[in-house]
Formats: C-alpha cells, sequence, structure tokens
C-alpha cells in the first residue's frame, strides 16, 4: 500500500474525529511539555552541582599522592618538573599546582580548623577563586605572603582586612609552624561552606614556610564532563608514583547526586509516558472498534490486513509525533521566560547544602528532547500495534456484518 | 469459465445445532454471463457469493475462479484475489466516509499501484457510466443511497474485474433508483460484457439477467 494514501487516509480520518484527536492531543502536549519541562530543570540543577562541585577547588581532576586524600599534609607532596604541561590535549582550558593543607587559624578571640591554599593566583582562574569578590585587595602573586578570608570565617573570627592572624601547621620535616599574616581582603564565595572552609595566600611564600619545593596537588580543568582515558595515561606516565583522580572520586557526593538525576530523569518520563500510553491505547481501541465496519469493508475489497495494521499504526502515531511537537514547543516557549535563571535566594540554605547556587538556571538540552521525541514515538507504535491487530484479528466478514 | 464450484458445502459450527448453510452446491458462471442467485431469505445467496469471492472458506468442496482454486490460498492471496480479479457491490454501500466519491473509486486503484495520471482518469471514466461523473467531489454522507450504490459499483468496476458480486444491491433502493440500477447492470454486462453474479430475492432483478439459479436451505434447486 502506497505510504502517501496511508498518510492521506490517516490524516482524514484523524480529522474525522478532530475534537477526540484533539484532546488527546492535548493531553500530550502538555504531559510531553511538563516532562521537558522538569528536565530542563533537572539538567540545570545537574550543571549546577558539577559545576560548583568542579569549581571548588577540585577541578575535572587532581594529580596527587594517592594516600594524600586520606590523609593530608606536606609530607605527601610532591616536585612538579617544569614542562609536564607542554602536550596537554587542547580541551584543557587551565590547570594549577597548589598545596593545601590542615591548619589551626587564631584570632584574638577564636580559633579554627581551616585548610590552608597556597596558589599561584594567575592560575586560579579554574577555580571559583577567580571570580570570587573580593573586599580589599587580591593576592598579587605567588610571592604574597598575605591571607585572603573567606567572608564567614572572617566574622566569626572577628577580623578583616589589614588585620593579622596567626596560622599553626605542620612543615615539610614533621614540626610545626606558627607564623603571623596580615590579610590581604576577604573573599564572597556563592557557597558559604567555601568561605568558611578554605585561608589562601601565596604558593612560593607558603613553600618557604614549610621549607619545601613541593605541592600536594595539581588541579585539571577541561572543556567538557570527564577527561579522556589517553589524556589521563599519558598524565599517570609522567607522575609515577601519583594517582590522577576525576572529579567524580573526589567529589562522590555530588558525581552521586548528577547520576541519580539523570535516571531521574529517565523514571519521571517513563511515569508521564506510560500512563499517557494508557490513555492513548483506549482512545484507539475505541476508534478501531467504531471503524470496525469500515476496516472489514476495505479488507474485503482487497486492502492486505498488514496494510490495516500499517493505518491504524501511522494514524495513532500521526496524533503522538503532533502531540509531541508540539509538546516540545510548548516547552521551549515556557523556557524562554525562565532561561535567564530562578532565583531561589528564599532557600538560599537547605539548597547550598546540595551544592547548589542561589539562582540557578534552567538548562535546555537538545538531546533531551529528541530522545523524548524518539521514545514517545516508539511508545506509540508499539502501543497501536495491540488494538490494530485486534482490527485485522476479526474476519473481514464478520466485521462487515456489525 | 469464470467460476466452477463442485460439491461445496458451508457449516456453520459455532451455535450448538450446526448450520448447513450450503450442502454440496454445484455452480457454473460463464464469461459474459449475468446470473442471478434467487431464493427465500437464510437459503445461501450470501454465503455462496462470499465464498465465491474469497471472503469465506468453504467447510467442503473446490471453488475455482479464473482458473485459481481459491479454498487453498492464504489471507495475503486472497486479498489479493478481492483486489485484483472480484469487485463487490454489498447490500449496505460500505464507501469510505472520509473520502470524496472519485477518492473512493481511486482508492482501489492506489492499492493496485495505478499511476496517478491513469487512476484519476480511469475513475473519472467508472463515475461518468454510472452517471455521477458531477458528484466526484461529495463525500458518501452529502449522497442518495441510490447515489451512493452507484459509486459502490464505479469502484467494482474500476479494475475490470474477471467477476463482479453484488450482495442484494437493491435491497436499500426504492423502485425508480433500482430499475436504474438494474439498467446500469445490465448496459455493463451488455457492452461491456462483465460477468456478473447477484444474489436477490428481488423479482425485479430476474428479468434483466441472462439466467436464474434458485437456492433453497443451502443447495441449486
Ligand atoms: N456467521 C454465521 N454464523 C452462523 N450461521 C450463519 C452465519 N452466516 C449465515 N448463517 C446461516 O446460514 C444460512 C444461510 O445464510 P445466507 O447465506 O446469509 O442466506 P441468504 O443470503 O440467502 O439470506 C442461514 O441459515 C444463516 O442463518
Ligand atoms: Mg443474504
Amino acid at each position: 500500500m502506497p505510504a502517501r494514501l496511508l498518510l492521506q487516509l490517516s490524516w482524514r480520518n484523524i480529522w474525522r474525529h478532530r475534537r477526540r484527536n484533539a484532546i488527546l492531543l492535548c493531553a500530550i502536549a502538555v504531559a510531553v511539555a511538563g516532562v521537558m519541562l522538569l528536565n530542563t530543570m533537572m539538567r540545570g540543577m545537574q550543571e549546577d552541582m558539577m559545576n560548583t562541585a568542579i569549581g571548588n577547588l577540585t577541578g575535572h581532576a587532581k594529580i596527587l599522592e594517592p594516600s594524600y586524600l586520606d590523609d593530608p599534609g606536606i609530607e605527601r607532596g610532591f616536585a612538579v618538573d617544569d614542562g609536564w604541561q607542554d602536550d596537554l590535549p587542547n580541551n584543557v582550558l587551565g590547570w594549577a599546582s597548589r598545596i593545601r593543607i590542615p591548619a589551626v587559624v587564631m584570632s584574638e578571640r577564636e580559633t579554627r580548623g581551616i585548610q590552608l591554599v597556597g596558589v599561584d593566583p594567575a592560575k586560579e582562574s579554574i577555580s571559583f577563586l577567580g571570580d570570587a569578590e573580593v573586599e580589599g585587595e587580591r593576592l598579587s602573586g605567588p610571592d604574597d605572603a598575605r591571607i585572603l578570608v573567606g567572608a564567614l570565617l572572617a566574622e566569626a573570627l572577628d577580623t578583616a582586612t589589614g588585620r593579622r592572624l596567626v596560622l599553626v601547621t605542620q612543615g615539610a620535616d614533621g614540626r610545626t609552624r606558627e607564623a603571623g599574616f596580615r590579610i590581604a581582603g576577604v573573599y564572597r564565595a556563592e557557597i558559604a561552606g567555601l568561605e568558611r572552609a578554605f585561608l589562601f595566600t601565596g604558593l612560593s611564600a607558603l613553600q618557604r614556610l614549610l621549607d619545601t619545593d613541593k605541592v600536594t596537588e595539581i588541579s585539571i580543568r577541561i572543556d567538557g564532563e570527564d577527561l579522556d582515558t589517553s589524556t589521563i595515561e599519558g598524565l599517570a606516565g609522567r607522575f609515577e608514583n601519583l594517582a590522577v583522580v576525576s572529579w567524580r572520586q573526589l567529589e562522590r557526593q555530588a558525581a552521586a547526586m548528577v547520576e541519580v538525576s539523570g535516571v531521574s530523569i529517565y523514571i519521571l518520563f517513563v511515569i508521564v509516558m506510560g500512563a499517557l500510553v494508557f490513555g492513548l491505547v483506549n482512545t484507539l481501541v475505541t476508534a478501531v472498534m467504531e471503524r470496525l465496519r469500515e476496516l472489514g469493508m476495505l479488507r474485503a475489497i482487497g486492502m492486505r490486513p498488514r496494510a490495516v495494521v500499517a493505518q491504524v499504526v501511522v494514524e495513532s502515531s500521526a496524533i503522538m509525533a503532533i502531540g509531541v511537537a508540539a509538546g516540545l514547543a510548548l516547552a521551549r516557549a515556557v523556557f524562554a521566560f525562565v532561561a535567564d535563571g530562578i532565583d531561589l535566594t528564599a532557600f538560599d540554605d537547605s539548597l547550598a547544602s546540595f551544592g547548589m547556587r542561589p539562582t540557578f538556571v534552567p538548562v535546555f538540552d537538545i538531546r533531551d528532547a529528541v530522545l523524548i521525541a524518539v521514545l514517545s514515538l516508539a511508545l506509540s507504535v508499539l502501543a497501536s500495534f495491540y488494538p490494530a491487530r485486534r482490527a485485522v484479528k476479526i474476519k473481514p466478514l464478520e466485521a462487515l456484518r456489525r | 469459465m469464470v467460476v466452477e464450484c463442485r460439491n461445496v458445502s458451508r457449516t456453520y459450527d459455532d451455535d450448538t445445532v450446526p448450520v448447513h448453510a450450503l450442502q454440496g452446491v454445484d455452480f457454473q458462471l460463464g464469461a459474459g454471463e449475468w446470473v442471478s442467485l434467487a431464493g427465500p431469505s437464510g437459503s445461501g445467496k450470501s454465503t455462496l457469493l462470499h465464498v465465491i469471492g474469497g471472503l469465506d472458506q468453504p467447510t467442503d468442496g473446490s471453488v475455482v475462479v479464473d482458473g485459481v482454486e481459491v479454498t487453498t490460498l492464504t489471507a495475503a492471496e486472497l486479498s489479493d484475489l478481492r483486489l485484483n480479479k472480484i469487485g463487490f457491490v454489498f447490500q449496505a454501500y460500505n464507501l469510505i466516509p472520509v473520502l470524496s466519491a472519485l477518492e473512493n473509486v481511486e482508492f482501489i486503484l492506489q492499492l493496485q499501484g495505478v499511476d496517478r495520471a491513469e487512476r484519476r482518469s480511469r475513475s473519472q471514466q467508472a463515475l461518468q457510466s454510472m452517471g455521477i461523473a458531477d458528484l466526484e467531489n461529495r463525500r458518501p454522507g452529502e449522497m442518495s443511497g441510490g447515489q451512493q450504490q452507484r459509486v459502490a459499483i464505479a469502484r467494482a468496476i474500476v479494475t475490470e474485474p474477471v467477476l463482479l458480486l453484488a450482495d442484494e444491491p437493491s435491497a436499500n433502493l426504492d423502485t425508480s433508483t433500482t430499475r436504474e440500477l438494474l439498467e446500469v447492470l445490465q448496459s455493463l454486462n451488455r457492452e461491456r460484457g462483465v460477468t456478473i453474479l447477484t444474489a436477490t430475492h428481488d423479482p425485479m432483478v430476474m428479468g434483466y439477467t441472462t439466467r436464474q439459479v434458485n437456492l433453497r436451505d443451502g443447495s441449486v434447486v
């Protein structure tokens, strides 16, 4: 049976029951739009969690001494030969070597345990520090022996820019170092927890204090989600005895959340579309039953059973296709209103604990839209087979007699 | 011979008492004939028509249409037989409601894969020979019973079938419309040599046919 004829007949039949089909079509469109919009939220959330996890000094991967993760300290540091970065692949956006060790900070009023991080400020465009708001001055370079303090920590210590803090930590020789540092500036981070955790100073200045030329980590940021295996192998070859650890291992909780939200998108989709398919099948069975006579006649005059099945399947798939297209268009239109971001400051604290920023930006992923469209169509083809089979299971004569 | 039935029986077993709709029917139909199956209601006329048309399978016996034994054909082969060799006209008009008169006639040529231009001209000719060329754009719901039945006949003959089967074609028509219809069938039979088999208990039909076969309780009498 020629495809044009199939489409023509299907189109006329859909039009014949336009009211019923319009209702079905709206249901499909609304469901698809709903799923797609929730999907943009989920993708936005995922992206946000990922960016936050990667931006909070982690990067996409780190090179470090394997035991450092369990027991961080300068004695787990390693020396970096110049030239290690010579043939990094093109998708590497940047890298930064750091010393990151536990320390105790003391003001006149308070004592706190923090992470002391020695950085080369010029390299920190790859982390949140690069675009953090700073009150006072930024660190001028790796030799700058002043410190940057998070706003919340400064508040807790009851201190401010220009004042001094005392830091206690362990040197490369295992002996305690204690030194006074002047506060160059106070930084603000979008995730409040970071302000309490990290205290920054110049990398070379910190190395001098600790009597070492080593670092404890190199963080690498790329354009993409994960380093490819050849890059990881290349790095592992260059740094013997060190590990190349991806952000998924370093930020297990965030990685798990990203994964779970990815799966939940599909669970949601299956539930919504499953319900929809029941409605579709119901409508199709009704439509086929009331046209049984007509379909029987088509077969009586020589239309093959397979062509009759094809006609019913094409008809329902056409409704689904129009519904899905309308739904995705609707989702896209609604998305335009929220594309710039949604202000969630009211829920700030609870969201921050999930590693999310106060405003978050939904993401319309065209691949998800395509996937939803393809899955919906596949579902409708499967769903319409049942009523179509019913139409041809009955003999044409019996159908005609109705 | 266009049709040769030998010892054809059809028994319905679905009820508690088996119904013998046809019992050992021998029947032949030559090219160019117009045979009318006559007999009271329930005598087996429709059943014989359906068996010959490949819409029903006999319980026993042999049915040869245009040289092909139809009792051994598969469902798809029967579809093709009905599409290419047989034209059906049913008691109810059985047109596709969403298609216009012309499209209904064209439909069957589309199933046959005839190209657009030829399809169009042949369908228009068929409608013209039924005297309803001016109704080609009307849908079935916008036509009278007689007009719809003419469209149904146009659809049945547009493929130039070896055999035209019509079951009670005049059952739903008034006397003058029936007469017009019978004249149309007669001219198809006489002028174009179409072989026709009708089933009817309408005595008016008898005057037009070339031969009459009487059925009673499933047997030829
Ligand atoms: N599908 C069926 N199931 C059971 N009995 C049937 C069926 N179709 C026809 N019959 C019976 O077969 C006999 C012949 O019917 P039919 O061929 O329709 O007669 P006619 O067309 O001459 O009125 C009748 O007794 C009828 O009740
Ligand atoms: Mg009958």
